[in-house]
């Protein structure tokens, strides 16, 4: 597991090379080029996986996601704190997350309640859970604020693994089933009748936002990570005119506010995370202002 | 849930269901339906709101589970025969930035849209556009589409994979008059020209009485009377399933062509044969 782990180890490589390669001044700090090359690799990742997120109407499953990190981190500094050395919070917050994508998806599949509501449940679920489990611990010392704002110095080699591995998964994904998912996003029921398996793609995507949504944390932290899926895609839907147009504009908007918003972050030393997350809402109010113009 | 092909040599049938029973959610939907719906003829499905029309089509498409039988005949392919289906009413987010080309080449191309359209997708799609007669919406934004032109990229969507079954919904619910009687003749149209089994679920009666070629009828779950739409669709039949009759004779008599066989267009006139298997529950 570790070696293969390891494989991807010349890419990161290659990739931070690159990065401190580049003729700035900000380039000569590891930092920048760690955070560079990991914002690289997600933002247009979750812009991708974004395009549906938006047109199967996701964004409160993706923030349910999230905040399954309350449960999930609490739960990781908790087993540390017991002397299990081997309960990297993150590993804890991708175990709850996942458990609580796959739960949401079943229950939503197999009721008729409505999807909001069921989500509403497991929501507010997860944060009770992260609150007892941390209220109960008198003597609590992880660092929450890692997890709640995202911090970009923080970020180390296993993230920047997590970062290139995942970039790869979701490009695989998005080459197999760009489609079916719009046939789905379409409409369910026309989709099973063109022999689509609605639930295979149903929980692969799932399973996809979650794995987005708990290496997104550790960019922009669990209050905002839900725009890196969202608001790429948002301002494309604005702009495109074509299923193949949102997929691209999205994938650019996304770049271009990480690398705005990482240079931002950088001259008016502030939270990175944040300042991607601004810049591409920036975008979005752009593209909404052409559109209106377009409109009129 | 067994689907299956319909073996009999040389059957007029297109699909057969044989005791279908359908329950959803603890409410008993089809109790024990026995339906046939014939080949390369236009077959309407028809009964009174919540009598299981929708339902008894997401059966035969394997899109509800059901217990019974339900057999489709094979046509000139191997396996299990494809359905075109057309939804009710289809419910879409009209603001998502999808062409029909889209639509169609999601459904015909591997190649994801984002790499751009393969051209055997392409012709397929204008080919069934242009069977349609919308080969002029090629290009154009779904969510701009008129309820008569979503309807006919529908029916150009179902017909892609070129199945010789195709499922409506209701299809004319919510276009108007002129659109209803171009819709019915692309129906026709395809039934003639390309020997298409249709089965439309219908509230109209006029397009019932009309059009098809063969009626089911359907309330409270169970078959009412089934058989050639003429024959079957007597007064006393209409009152049956829906409980109530003469306006829509009116209403189907008003909208017959001029002269042509008026005698038969009336469903009062030729009695039911009494040999006629489905006229009696």
């Amino acid at each position: 597991m570790t070696d293969l782990w390891r494989t991807l180890d010349p890419l990161v490589d290659a990739l931070l090379a690159a990065a401190r390669a580049l003729p700035f001044e900000w380039a000569q700090f590891d930092f920048m080029c760690r955070a560079l090359v990991a914002l690289l690799m997600l933002g247009p990742a979750c812009a991708m996986a974004g395009v549906y997120v938006v047109n199967f109407r996701m964004a409160f499953f993706s923030d349910a996601i999230a905040h399954s990190a309350f449960a999930g981190v609490a739960t990781g500094f908790l087993l540390l704190a017991a002397g299990q050395q081997w309960a990297d919070p993150r590993l804890t917050l991708l175990v709850v997350a996942l458990i609580v994508g796959i739960a949401i998806t079943l229950v939503k599949r197999k009721t008729d309640l409505g999807t909001d509501t069921v989500i509403g449940v497991a929501f507010s679920a997860v944060i009770a859970l992260g609150i007892v489990i941390i209220t109960r611990s008198p003597r609590f010392t992880g660092d929450f604020n890692a997890f709640l704002y995202g911090d970009i110095l923080l970020l180390d080699r296993d993230d920047l693994r997590v970062s290139v591995l995942l970039a790869a998964v979701v490009i695989l994904f998005m080459l197999w089933s760009y489609n079916r998912l719009l046939l789905i996003a379409i409409n369910h029921d026309l989709a099973r009748s063109r022999r689509t398996r609605t639930r295979v793609y149903d929980y692969l995507f799932a399973t996809i936002v979650v794995l987005l949504v708990t290496a997104g944390i550790r960019i922009t932290g669990i209050l905002l990570v839900t725009a890196l899926l969202v608001v790429p895609a948002a301002t494309a839907r604005l702009l495109a005119r074509s299923a193949g147009q949102m997929f691209w504009i999205a994938s650019a908007a996304a770049l271009v506010s990480a690398v705005l918003g990482l240079l931002a972050s950088y001259y008016i030393e502030t939270a990175t995370g944040a300042a991607v997350v601004l810049v591409g809402t920036l975008l979005f109010v752009a593209s909404l202002a052409v559109r209106l113009i377009q409109r009129r | 849930m067994p689907r299956r092909l319909l073996r009999e040599a040389d059957t007029d049938l297109a699909i057969r269901t044989t005791d279908l029973r359908i329950t959803l959610g603890g409410t008993p939907i089809l109790c024990g339906v026995d339906a046939q719906f014939k080949r390369r003829g236009i077959n309407a499905l028809i009964g009174p709101n919540g009598a299981g029309k929708t339902t008894l089509i997401k059966a035969l498409l394997g899109l509800v589970p059901f217990h019974g039988l339900i057999e489709v005949h094979a046509g000139r392919r191997r396996g299990f025969p494809w359905l075109g289906y057309v939804p009710q009413r289809l419910e879409f987010d009209r603001g998502t930035p999808v062409t029909v080309r889209d639509l169609l080449c999601a459904d015909r191309q591997r190649r994801p849209l984002f790499l751009g359209h393969a051209r055997s997708a392409i012709r397929q799609a204008r080919e069934k556009l242009q069977l349609v007669g919308a080969e002029r919406l090629f290009g154009a934004p779904l969510g701009r589409l008129s309820g008569g032109e979503l309807q006919r990229v529908l029916v150009a969507l179902a017909l892609l994979g070129d199945p010789e079954i195709l499922l409506l919904d209701e299809p004319v619910a919510g276009i108007d008059i002129a659109g209803e009687a171009l819709f019915c003749d692309l129906l026709v149209r395809l039934r003639d020209e390309i020997g298409l089994t249709i089965l439309l679920v219908s509230h109209e009666m006029s397009i019932v009485v009309q059009h098809t070629d063969h009626v089911v009828c359907i309330n409270n779950g169970t078959i009412q009377c089934q058989g050639n739409t003429l024959v079957t669709l007597t007064a006393d039949n209409i009152e049956r399933v829906f409980g109530y009759h003469a306006a829509i004779y009116e209403h189907g008599h008003a909208r017959a062509p001029a002269g042509e066989h008026e005698g038969h267009q009336h469903p009062h006139m030729p009695g039911p044969p009494a040999h006629d298997p489905g006229s009696s529950s």
